[in-house]
């Protein structure tokens, strides 16, 4: 008994640590791109830091400062009621989570939809927010909800919500920044005014600004990747942690089982907060790929049994 | 730059990364500290609403179960064990002792057809259930805050600076095997 926990810490530990790294190689990713694009059109680089970073970093600020909002109303959810029996109980395996993680109570929404699903969301745990839909609650006994609530609480706790919408609001400023380059590019060329002063320059610069081009045409789709890599990362810290809250790894197991059998019919929700969901509410991934938000479901289930 | 000042300021950017480490330890383990104590707290919150809800049970309970003398003084007994406990493992062992009278009790309610259609011994009975699994997942967080203590002040280099501040290993609340299982009262 003693033992567990601490495999699980240690766990948990690498697995914060490999989400830094990813952080880290997005930013690099951003930093390189704003470079490249400065390359290309021959611009100084100091030039293109005084304006590429800020449309960068407001673009972050405003995808972080809506998410809450945002991802409420696109899941057209609503408070819990406790005069309902289902959602009473929801409210309290929510309390009850919280007192195992230590965390104040998030606040409890429902999504009134035929499928099982349940996101978390919120800036911090101080104001954060955890949704599930009837579905859940009607489909999967008391264990089961626990199981989920587990999970939904170990992304609060491990602030998902904060490394997601960064990440999201860096891939965004990504393809932005791609989508203004190429417009410039074009219409440079179409006025033959293609790259800045590049005509004059030899050779060897000619390739250099080529590579830089690949690069920005490739930036948008490796962040895209980075950015499932992460989320389907969490889903696996979350599961474990969750398993961790409840001290029940078969209650989540079981839960992601009924989910597997009940493939999303009713989608609501938005496609940016979709890795928050304790499952993709747009598709399921069977196999694992580059592709997906979630890791596939057997492999989650297999883990949870085998801790 | 001489060697004598290189020296030295390998010495100094070392103290400093010491004194920085000693802080940053320091403030640690007040903070483990600090949960261990909020954990407390939020059990023993959750102990006095179990026992707080308890007349209410005895109240609703009284005109369907008089022939039950033993089961309902089982339960006041044990509340008045919680209410005068002292210690973090009296309350502790007092609440198991509720816990076992109250799933004698909700037993023995079985065979009342009428108590078990009343609203109000529904609603006490989802919610000291409620109270119940928060009390289990409040001991489980204060163990768990126990463990994340002892870890680190027992952890080297950590159990030197821990022995000079008088810090000492925290004891886990035992929980008897039997009382693990909470009563089942389906919903």
């Amino acid at each position: 008994m003693a033992q567990q926990p601490r495999l699980i810490d240690d766990h948990i530990r690498k697995n914060k640590r490999d989400t830094l790294l990813i952080c880290l190689f997005m930013v690099i990713l951003l930093f390189s791109v704003i470079f490249a694009i400065g390359l290309v059109f021959g611009a100084p680089p100091y030039i293109m830091m005084f304006i590429g970073l800020p449309v960068a970093l407001f673009y972050i600020l405003i995808t972080y400062s809506f998410s809450v909002q945002s991802v409420i109303s696109a899941a057209r959810a609503r408070p819990a009621n406790p005069q309902n029996r289902e959602e009473k109980i929801l409210i309290y395996k929510v309390e009850e989570m919280a007192i195992a993680a230590g965390l104040p109570t998030p606040k409890v929404y429902v999504q009134d939809s035929k499928d099982i699903n349940a996101f978390a969301t919120g800036h911090k745990p101080q104001d954060s927010i955890i949704c599930a839909t009837t579905g859940a609650l009607q489909q999967l006994n008391t264990a089961e909800i626990e199981g989920v609530i587990g999970h939904e609480m170990s992304h609060i706790r491990n602030r998902d919500i904060l490394v997601m919408t960064v990440t999201v609001g860096v891939v965004g400023a990504i393809a932005l920044l791609a989508e203004i380059a190429f417009r410039m590019l074009f219409w440079g060329a179409a006025t033959g005014r293609g790259g800045g002063g590049g005509g004059k320059k030899g050779q060897g610069n000619i390739i250099v600004i080529l590579i830089a081009i690949i690069f920005i045409i490739l930036a948008p789709i490796f962040s895209r990747l980075t950015y499932f890599a992460i989320s389907r990362k969490r889903e696996y810290l979350a599961d474990a942690d969750g398993a961790y809250l409840t001290r029940n790894p078969e209650g989540l197991a079981r839960a992601l089982e009924k989910i597997k059998s009940n493939q999303p019919k009713d989608p609501k929700g938005s496609k940016t907060v979709a890795p928050l969901y304790i499952a993709n509410p747009f598709k399921r991934a069977l196999k694992d790929s580059i592709w997906s938000t979630h890791p596939p479901i057997d492999e989650r289930i297999r883990r949870l049994r085998s801790m | 730059m001489d060697l004598a000042t290189i020296i030295g300021l390998i010495v100094l950017v070392v103290i400093v990364v010491i004194v920085v480490w000693i802080l940053s330890f320091y403030n640690k383990v007040i903070r483990s500290e600090n949960r261990i104590d909020n954990a407390w707290a939020q059990i023993d919150v959750q102990l006095k609403r179990r026992a707080d809800l308890i007349p209410n049970l005895m109240e609703t309970v009284k005109g369907y179960m008089n022939h039950e003398r033993q089961t309902l003084e089982a339960v006041t007994k044990a509340r008045s064990a919680i209410m005068t406990a002292k210690t973090p493992q009296e309350s502790i062992n007092a609440d198991n002792m509720l816990t076992g009278a109250l799933k004698t009790l909700f037993a023995v309610a079985e065979s009342y057809p009428d108590l078990k259609a009343n609203q109000n011994f529904l609603q006490l009975q989802d919610e000291l259930t409620h109270t119940e699994d928060k009390i289990a997942y409040s001991r489980q967080h204060y163990n768990d805050s126990v463990l994340s203590f002892n870890n680190t002040i027992e952890t080297f280099p950590g159990n030197i600076f821990a022995g000079i501040m008088g810090k000492k290993e925290r004891q886990m609340l035992q929980i008897p095997e039997a009382s693990r299982e909470v009563p089942k009262v389906t919903f």
